[in-house]
Parts: C-alpha cells; sequence; structure tokens
C-alpha cells in the first residue's frame, strides 16, 4: 500500500483498458497489466499455495490465460482485479484438488507461523482501503470465529477440514460458521451504510 | 439436477465455490453448470465481487522477474503464427491440429447417404479446448437449401432454464459475428442457411456460440458468455 497508488477507480480503470489492449494483441499493454497487478494476484497465490515453486508456476498460467482471453473480459461484468483474481484463485484450488500436491506437514507448520504473523494484516489493509471499507465495516461485525474461518478458507485457500484442524473445532462446528458468516456477510453488505 | 433451481442452494454453492470450500468433484460440477448458466455465473460473480477486497487488501509480494520472462516468451512463441483475423476478440481460439481435423474430415467425408461430400469443418472447441460440436457443410452452391450440419462430439451440456445458445459466423478481417441461427438440443442436427450467409461462409474465418436469451440475442450481436468456438478448415 503505497501512497503514488492510483485511486482504485483510476486503478480499474486502466487496468481494463490495458486487457482491452491485450485482447487486441498489444504486448507493450499486457506488460504493463503484468507490472501493476503481479505483486498483488502473486500474493494470492502465494498465501493459498504456500509454495514458491507452485505460485510461480500457477502465476505464469493465468497471465498466458489472461492473454488468452482478454477479449472475454469485454462481456464480463466485475471489475477487472476481480475478475484476474478469481482466475488466479480458481486455478489454485484446481492445483490444490491434485491429491500429490498437498503440502507436507512441514511446510503447512511454516505457513501457519507465518499467517499468525500477518494475521492482522489483511484487516488493517482492507480498512485503509476506500474500495473495500464496506467489507470491513461487514467483517469486524461477525463473531471472531466466523470471522477468523472465513479468512483461513478464503485467504490461505484452506478447505472445511483444514479449517477445522486449524481451530480443533469439529467439522459441522466450522461449516455452520463459514455459512452463517457468510450469510451475514451479504445481508449486511447488501445494508445501506 | 433439480435441486440446482433451488435459489437458496445455489447462492449457497456459488458463496462456498467462491471462498474455496467447495472442493473435488462438487466443484467441477459447478464449473460446468455455470458455464451454461449465466444467470449463475452472475450469482458467482456478485460473490466474487463482495469478497475479491479481501485478497487484494493483503499484502503484495514480488513475484521473480523470470515469471514475466517466461510469460513474454511463451506470448511472443504463440503470437509468431497469429490466425491472420483483425477480429482479435475471438482469437483466444485454440487452434485445432490438423492432424484431428483430417481425422474428421475423413469421418464425416465418407458419411454414408446422399449427402454431398462436406466441403468446410470448423470443430467448436470449449473453453478448456477440449471439442464440443463439429459443424460441417458442402459447397453452398451445390445444394438447393443451404444448410450447415452440426455434430455433438462431448455429452450434450444442458442448457440453463430460459437461455438459447446461438451461433455465430465470424468473417475474415474486420467484419463483426453475424447470426446464423439458434441451435436445437439434438445430437446430429442441421441449420438452415440463408442465402445472403450461404454466400460468405466459404470465406468465414470460425465459427462461435454464445448464451442468449430466448429467442436469441436482443442486439444483433452476442451479448452472452461464449462457450464454444473453432476455426473453419476448408477439407474440399
Amino acid at each position: 500500500m503505497t501512497g503514488d497508488r492510483p485511486a482504485p477507480d483510476a486503478l480499474a480503470a486502466r487496468l481494463a483498458e490495458l486487457l482491452a489492449q491485450a485482447a487486441l494483441k498489444n504486448q507493450r499493454a499486457f506488460e504493463d497489466l503484468y507490472a501493476l497487478t503481479a505483486a498483488k494476484l502473486f500474493g494470492v497465490a502465494l498465501r493459498i499455495l504456500r509454495r514458491q515453486d507452485w505460485a510461480e508456476e500457477v502465476l505464469q498460467e493465468c497471465y498466458l490465460s489472461i492473454w488468452n482471453h482478454a477479449g472475454d473480459y469485454a462481456v464480463q461484468k466485475s471489475a477487472p482485479l476481480t475478475w484476474m483474481t478469481s482466475i488466479v484463485r480458481n486455478r489454485c484450488l484446481d492445483w490444490l484438488r491434485r491429491p500429490q500436491q498437498e503440502a507436507s506437514g512441514e511446510e503447512y507448520e511454516i505457513a501457519v507461523e507465518a499467517w499468525q504473523d500477518d494475521s492482522p494484516g489483511p484487516m488493517e489493509s482492507l480498512m485503509a482501503s476506500s474500495e473495500a471499507a464496506a467489507l470491513a465495516r461487514c467483517m469486524q461485525q461477525l463473531e471472531a470465529k466466523q470471522r477468523q474461518s472465513i479468512m483461513l478458507a478464503f485467504h490461505h485457500g484452506l478447505s472445511h477440514s483444514e479449517v477445522a484442524g486449524h481451530m480443533k473445532q469439529p467439522l459441522g462446528t466450522v461449516k455452520t460458521w463459514v455459512r452463517r458468516g457468510l450469510e451475514r456477510l451479504k445481508t449486511c453488505l447488501s445494508a445501506p451504510a | 439436477m433439480a435441486t440446482y433451481r433451488n435459489p437458496q442452494l445455489r447462492d449457497k454453492l456459488a458463496a462456498e465455490y467462491v471462498i474455496g470450500t467447495l472442493r473435488g468433484r462438487a466443484r467441477a460440477r459447478f464449473e460446468a453448470l455455470q458455464r451454461y448458466d449465466p444467470e449463475l455465473r452472475r450469482i458467482v460473480a456478485e460473490w466474487e465481487a463482495r469478497l475479491t477486497p479481501l485478497s487484494v487488501a493483503a499484502s503484495e509480494i514480488a513475484p521473480p522477474a523470470s515469471v514475466w520472462q517466461t510469460v513474454a516468451r511463451r506470448i511472443a512463441a504463440a503470437h509468431g503464427h497469429g490466425a491472420g483475423s483483425g477480429l482479435a476478440f475471438w482469437r483466444g481460439l485454440a487452434v485445432t491440429s490438423t492432424a484431428f481435423v483430417l481425422i474428421l474430415a475423413a469421418f464425416i467425408g465418407v458419411a454414408p447417404g446422399p449427402e454431398p461430400p462436406m466441403a468446410m469443418v470448423a470443430v467448436m472447441n470449449d473453453d478448456r479446448g477440449q471439442p464440443a460440436l463439429v459443424v460441417s457443410w458442402p459447397r453452398m452452391e451445390t445444394m438447393r437449401e443451404p444448410y450447415v450440419r452440426i455434430k455433438v462430439v462431448q455429452e450434450h451440456p444442458v442448457m440453463a432454464p430460459g437461455t438459447t445458445w446461438e451461433m455465430w459466423m465470424l468473417p475474415g478481417g474486420k467484419g463483426t459475428p453475424v447470426s446464423m441461427g439458434l441451435i436445437g438440443i439434438d445430437a446430429d442436427q442441421t441449420m438452415k442457411v440463408k442465402p445472403a450467409l450461404a454466400s460468405r461462409i466459404e470465406g468465414a474465418w470460425g465459427l462461435a456460440m454464445s448464451v442468449e436469451p430466448k429467442g436469441g440475442s436482443p442486439t444483433g450481436a452476442p451479448t452472452g458468455p461464449v462457450i464454444f468456438k473453432g476455426q473453419c478448415v476448408k477439407i474440399l
């Protein structure tokens, strides 16, 4: 979060323009798009995959996919960064679906420590970004256990059973927290501020 | 599949899909459903819009320079043999291997019956590059009532309620997509070609299929997601 960044709306407009250029196979525009988004998307991939080499491979595949499908973005109704982030998240989750790709126990423990260090990070940055102010407000209104289980699942790509293991709670309980938390978030986000 | 019509369940599954707790075969099935159900896709997009700020607000980590170098090299390699169309929008198209087209051509060409030999073929792939439909047609001028033949080559996906699929001819050069009509649900079907279109289809660069509201695109241009695309290849 550096101060010389364009405001969220200006950034979104710029990214949409670069995607349109990439659809026309403008490689310079695509390089600019990469420069503006790669660190965000690499962060997303690394938090979910927890392995540098996997995250690099997935990021490469995702940018090739974005290059090949930039034209399809025109018919999407999403913000550019939302569209690109979803491509990365989905590719990461596909990657983890392969049974042989499960992180080993040791890496898992290291990763857990890392989360504990940065666990206030995402929430703080969220509050700093006006774009996400509503989401931050609504996240804060959740019960702590709902908020934590949603963050572990969404932010770190944990499955229900991994969240349950991490929070030392029964699977059914965790599923309920996630489901109720999401319902409350939706209601809160659709209410006027 | 009736359960997928339940609005609460659709919303719950969309939320779990986006947050990532929908896993394994359930996830793959839900992904497949979305491709043919724009309304479901919209519900998913709403959840993505709700939750993505959580992802992007988190700390940024710069990837090593080798990531961009690999991406740039692979793009340059793929760009070297472009399809030569001005319609960049459609260029995501996976080029079907010549060998595969020739096998199909042999298969279609020797089909028994009174049908004239097929002169052109387009293998329409889904967004994973898997062939979904094969569209072929004889020389238009040899037919009193021109048509194209459409064969479904993968398990036929279900059209979502209230939607239909519209086929588009992609002319070469700077031309915009031209509607050919709405596809039916049969595994082997023909689609009549209007005389004005028949004269242009021999020069078509590709075909595309989009999901549209019932009755077809209200604007005369594709409005929904493009689910299949394929390049036209002359085989005769």
